[in-house]
């Protein structure tokens, strides 16, 4: 089962909307996401790509044009109420208060969501903002304002979590809290978690699904390891040898395709017994080997070949 | 029970707020000012405060300013300020992603800033007492005024009043919700206001949404105006129709946060 499933999601933006941002018109076509139960799903994506839209779509900040969703198994909007009884979201910047303090904000959705009053210090207590007092929401630093967003997402208990670059604005330090925090919460509770990044190192570290947007359109969607075997897939074996041009003739004779660089031979990826075999030959005709390395695209690498 | 700890949600966000100390200072404004102007002439109160229609006079006098300005600017002021509080703090996308009704919700803020307009009401009738009766304390020679203190006219000129504010509140409700550039309420309710108080000798005035709290007040106090229709019923129907406009605007809102 799939803690969010859509099927054909097509929007646009209307005339007006070009009218007052002056940009094109922000466009999904046909996006299918499918989000399984108790996974971290990484939404990857540049700016502008469609990543808020499609969140907003899915939490009905957004009137649906096109396509249907589906969140823990349920048409959502057969079943908003219910559905948002059993999500919890942080969109883009945190939504609070200002005037208020955490456990002011935080007793406004209290009393929404009708969870006990303990429940306020649970979730402050695993943000860690236990003691801000009466602190203002809007003289806390940007970190904090974006953990007290996570606290008011977490308030009801939520079984699937919808974050939107929830790590925007933090410091590296923010960064692997949040990161930590998000993994406690998936492993010690079992939720779903939907969440969007341009930060392909966060991803990379945190999730076990990704799909990637790009210009409105879903370009790859799958398991982390799927995305790791288009990285050796695109991946390569570097020969650093004495006598760069006899190596080149020698993998030619093999029937390789090597490719002369500067200071190596470089061969498509090859399965590690096969690079055994090379550097065998090579020794046997006297080619001294100085290093056999795989040089590994990063994700960062794939996510660009993917949206190209 | 849903409904009591929705009030509770919505009441909690006007603690500290702008539109929260707006009703402290409506309600005190003008009995201070009228206290103050008394002050002045304290040899004339002890006459003063045993005329017999002491409390009419009282009761008219702080009306002026209230039905004429303080109450209309007023009210485009709080509305505005509640409304904008879901704007300002980039906070309607998370209440729109709560378990609750969209219908739940627009009629709670509504009943919220009613509630608030309410409490203005409380606290100027409060302190329209307290600072009439203060001169009584602190001026040698002033005793407690001798005519009887009619709370049926102040109960019926609430009641009055109130109702002549509700048109202001719906339209001024209906933009602060739909518009997110806080000037464009204030812009429209002023001009509204100007419009009403221009159109004030007008034989159809009673058509003039904003001009209702001002032509009761100058009906009640005997001023030479005509007013041809019962503004009592176009001031609820106008209010009926700009909170159902309002809702259906709301609803249809494409992007809701």
């Amino acid at each position: 089962m799939y803690a969010v499933e859509t099927n054909g999601l097509t929007y646009s933006f209307g005339a007006g909307f070009v009218k007052r941002t002056g940009s094109a018109p922000s466009v999904l076509h046909n996006i299918c996401l499918q989000v399984p139960k108790g996974s971290i799903y990484g939404f990857l994506g540049q700016n502008g790509a469609g990543k808020t839209t499609t969140l907003r779509l899915i939490l009905g900040l957004l009137r649906r044009q096109q396509g249907s969703i589906t969140i823990l198994g349920k048409s959502f909007e057969e079943n908003r109420i219910a559905t948002l009884r059993d999500t919890g979201s942080l969109i883009e910047s945190p939504s609070l208060y200002a005037h208020l303090t955490a456990v002011e904000n935080l007793t406004i959705f209290q009393k929404i969501h009708q969870v006990p009053t303990k429940r306020i210090g649970e979730v402050l207590d695993l943000v860690g903002l236990v003691g801000t007092g009466k602190k203002k929401a809007g003289q806390f630093s940007l970190g904090m304002k974006q953990r007290l967003g996570l606290a008011i997402a977490l308030l009801n208990n939520p079984t699937l979590l919808v974050l939107d670059e929830p790590t925007n604005g933090l410091d590296p330090n923010g960064i692997i809290e949040m990161r930590e925090l998000l993994k406690h919460l998936h492993r010690e509770q079992g939720i779903s978690i939907l969440i969007s990044s341009h930060l392909l190192a966060e991803i990379e570290r945190l999730v076990t699904h990704v799909g990637i947007i790009h210009k409105g359109q879903l370009v790859f969607q799958g398991t982390l390891p799927e995305l790791m075997m288009r990285r050796d897939q695109n991946s390569a074996l570097v020969l650093e040898t004495s006598d760069r041009q006899s190596t080149m003739r020698l993998l030619e004779q093999m029937h390789l395709s090597p490719v002369l660089e500067a200071n190596a031979v470089v061969l498509p990826f090859l399965p590690k017994e096969i690079a055994a075999d090379i550097a065998r030959t090579l020794v046997q005709n006297d080619i001294s080997v100085y290093g056999i390395a795989r040089r590994s695209n990063d994700l960062e690498t794939i996510f660009m070949n993917v949206i190209k | 029970m849903h409904l009591l700890h929705v009030f509770q949600s919505e009441w909690l966000k006007t603690r500290r707020s702008l539109a929260s100390w707006l009703v402290i200072v409506g309600g005190l404004f003008t009995p201070i000012v009228i206290f103050l102007a008394r002050m002045r002439q304290p040899k004339a109160l002890p006459i003063v405060y045993q005329t017999p229609h002491f409390w009419q006079t009282v009761w008219n006098q702080s009306w002026e300013s209230m039905a004429m300005f303080m109450f209309p600017m007023g009210i485009i002021m709080a509305t505005g300020l509640i409304t904008q509080l879901e704007f300002k703090n980039n906070t309607w996308k998370q209440l729109h992603t709560t378990p609750q009704r969209l219908s739940v919700i627009y009629c709670m803020k509504l009943f919220i800033v009613l509630l608030m307009l309410l409490q203005v009401f409380v606290a100027f009738n409060a302190c329209l007492y307290i600072f009439t009766v203060l001169p009584v304390l602190l001026v040698k020679g002033v005793a407690y005024p001798a005519a009887t203190l009619d709370w049926m006219l102040f109960l019926r000129g609430n009641v009055s009043y109130f109702i002549d504010c509700l048109p202001i509140v719906g339209l001024q409700f209906l933009l602060g919700m739909h518009f997110k550039n806080f000037l464009v309420p204030l812009g429209v309710g002023f001009l509204f206001w100007i419009v009403a108080l221009t159109g004030i000798q007008w034989e159809y005035n009673y058509i003039l949404p904003y001009s209702y709290p001002m032509l009761d007040y100058l009906v009640n106090t005997g001023r030479k105006i005509t007013v041809n229709g019962d503004i009592h019923t176009f001031s609820m129907l106008y209010f009926g129709a700009f909170a159902l406009v309002g809702y259906a605007m709301y609803i249809w809102k494409n992007d809701k946060g």
